[in-house]
């Protein structure tokens, strides 16, 4: 039995440095949301939780936005090959309206990844009742969280947006002019980057805060984001059910509905056959996207309102 | 200014379990055991008192805010060290720490600051960079404690903090919460199952029982009443016991040991002059600790209205 007493046991513990008080500052609770939707975002990229955990969110993030570099060297290649390159940059099938359908599946993953782990972690090890046993309130724990998700997600489906606009500002023989023709893209791409944002984020949010599990979450995430389209695909190939209720059900898919406000947003035709033939007005599918975020977001502060610690 | 009052306190579950049972009670700062049995209420007495559970009915204040209406006050001034794990195990120390003292509204460099000094405080050094996950019990506690201390509380609320350790590891952490306690004015609410281990570090014992107050007093009181002296001798305890009969000791053998019950210190002089008397080969006296069952000595186990009887803190009940 060592004697704990002494200075300097076998361990080597040396307790009598003295403890000091604290008479700085207390910033108090927004302060502490800040702190919480800052960590949030570093959570995202598996910052503070280990070299591995940095792996999927990078790769992900990297890949969304390959495209977008390789749209541009495409269109810089074009402009030197003189008049016949407009023709060649204007078949490039990478373009602002049709880039969620490229990188919407990876967007998705990166939430399936990475929501759990912010909002399933804390469950899991049990560190809930030493947040609310602290300045914030549930709804600022929650909130912070998700907005942190869904600052990120904004990231990540803006960054290629913005890699190509600034490709194709300065690819164009004048950059004034290119900016000219470009500056009309920037307000489109920030609305659909956040409607993907919100409502791929505020499900992935509300799905993950439901389980401590990690796996049970990420199933469940790609389950909502990818199952839903395969239904509507099968309703609308027609003979099954009433048409209308076919119709309807694009409004209640996640992915079609990003697919339909895509096509609204930038007046194009939509990517998946089965939106395309619900035939619904443009502004219901922003309309839905904004209710399904902001529904998810409700329900997951209520959901940690409830949660017992 | 009280620390805590706490006016008919009652939390009940769903299930109709009743955790709290009308508690009524006001503490003054200082080192303040709690103890109970196991689902005695300790826990959920904590929980209410930091906001995390609501009352059923009656109130709760801390350093005279309402635990309801000012919680967010009340937390900014106080430590919560919980019972069960709450560590990521992929996370080390230093960034835990510093995050939690931010969430306490530190700004980031004194968080940082404050970090480092809390963890040197409880005893970690150099693993404090390593993740979590690789610590002993002994270094989770530790580390527990330090993100409760971080924020420098005027109020800490320790449920079982030595939960899981081995002796050598509860006598540290017992020493950081009496120098905690006592060098830097932090009042101190330890709950524990252990009254041995909570008289060593405490003024004053709350003791509740089923949700309802047992005893509340100055640690002294309690010892005074639950003391008792063990006495071995190698022979001739039948003739020990009759003898301290005859001087008015009722004195219980076991065995080879007499066990009397000690008020003050009158039976220590007569034990002496009795074996010396009588020429008994003596191999031990040994002081006796109250234990918690001495607490709850006056009930049957299992029914709860006789010692709810003995609920109000009246002095001269009988200690045996």
């Amino acid at each position: 039995m060592t004697q704990t007493t002494t200075a300097s046991g076998p361990g080597g513990s040396i307790y009598d440095l003295g403890y000091r008080g604290y008479d700085g500052p207390r910033l108090g609770r927004r302060s502490a949301v800040r702190a919480l939707f800052a960590h949030a975002i570093r959570t995202c990229f598996g910052i503070g939780r280990g070299g591995r955990a940095k792996i999927p969110p990078f790769t992900l993030a990297g890949l969304a936005i390959l495209p977008a570099v390789i749209a541009v060297g495409f269109a810089a290649l074009a402009s030197q090959a003189g008049p016949g390159g407009e023709a060649i940059e204007q078949a490039s099938p990478i373009r602002y309206e049709s880039y969620y359908g490229l990188v919407g599946v990876l967007v998705m993953l990166f939430c399936a990844g990475q929501a759990p782990e912010l909002f399933g972690r804390d469950q899991r090890y049990g560190v809930l009742p030493l947040y609310f046993s602290r300045v914030l309130t549930r709804p600022d724990y929650a909130l912070a969280k998700v907005f942190g998700l869904l600052a990120v997600v904004f990231g990540v489906v803006l960054a290629p947006y913005v890699v190509l606009f600034i490709g194709r500002v300065f690819v164009a023989p004048d950059p004034v002019t290119g900016l000219g023709d470009e500056i009309g893209a920037l307000p489109k791409f920030v609305a659909q980057a956040l409607l993907v944002a919100g409502l791929l984020g505020g499900i992935a949010s509300l799905i993950s805060s439901w389980t401590p599990r990690r796996a049970y979450a990420i199933a469940a995430i790609i389950a909502v984001f990818i199952i839903p389209p395969i239904i509507v695909a099968i309703l609308s190939q027609g003979g099954v059910g009433n048409a209308d209720i076919a119709r309807a059900s694009v409004l209640l898919s996640p992915g079609d509905i990003l697919v339909g406000a895509n096509a609204a947003i930038f007046g194009s035709i939509p990517d998946s056959p089965s939106v395309a033939a619900a035939n619904l007005p443009g502004w219901s599918f922003i309309v839905a996207a904004i209710v399904g975020s902001v529904g998810s977001i409700a329900l997951t502060v209520r959901r940690y309102q409830r949660i017992s610690t | 200014m009280s620390l805590i009052a706490l006016s008919d306190l009652t939390r009940r579950f769903s299930g109709g379990v009743v955790a709290l049972d009308g508690l009524t009670l006001e503490l003054e700062p200082g080192i303040i055991g709690l103890v109970g049995a196991n689902g005695a209420g300790k826990s959920t007495l904590i929980k209410i008192l930091l906001g995390l559970l609501p009352p059923t009915s009656g109130r709760a204040s801390v350093m005279d805010l309402d635990v309801q209406r000012q919680g967010t006050v009340i937390r900014q001034f106080v430590g919560y060290m919980p019972e069960y794990d709450c560590l990521p195990p992929d996370t080390s120390a230093t960034d835990f720490v510093s995050h939690m003292a931010r969430m306490s509204g530190l700004p980031g460099t004194a968080a940082r600051e404050r970090t480092a000094e809390v963890l040197r405080h409880v005893g970690l050094y150099e693993e404090r960079y390593r993740a979590m996950g690789g610590y002993s019990t002994g270094m989770k506690q530790r580390v527990k404690l330090a993100q409760a201390l971080v924020h420098d509380p005027r109020l800490l609320l320790l449920d079982e903090p030595t939960n899981g350790l081995d002796p050598a590891g509860r006598d540290e952490m017992l020493a950081l919460v009496r120098r905690t306690g006592t060098e830097f004015g932090i009042a101190v609410v330890v709950a524990s199952h252990l009254l041995g281990e909570i008289e060593r570090v405490c003024d004053y014992l709350v003791a509740i029982d089923a949700g309802k107050l047992l005893r509340s007093g100055p640690l002294g009181s309690f010892t005074e009443r639950t003391g008792s002296l063990a006495i071995e001798v190698e022979e001739g305890s039948d003739r020990l016991a009759a003898a301290l009969a005859s001087h008015g000791i009722q004195a219980v053998a076991d065995g080879r040991t007499i066990v009397i019950a000690v008020a003050d210190d009158r039976p220590y002089d007569i034990v002496r002059d009795a074996v010396a008397e009588l020429g008994l080969p003596l191999v031990r006296l040994e002081q006796r600790r109250g234990s918690l069952e001495d607490l709850f000595r006056d009930g049957p186990t299992d029914g709860r209205a006789p010692v709810a009887a003995t609920a109000s803190p009246a002095p001269g009940a009988a200690p045996r």
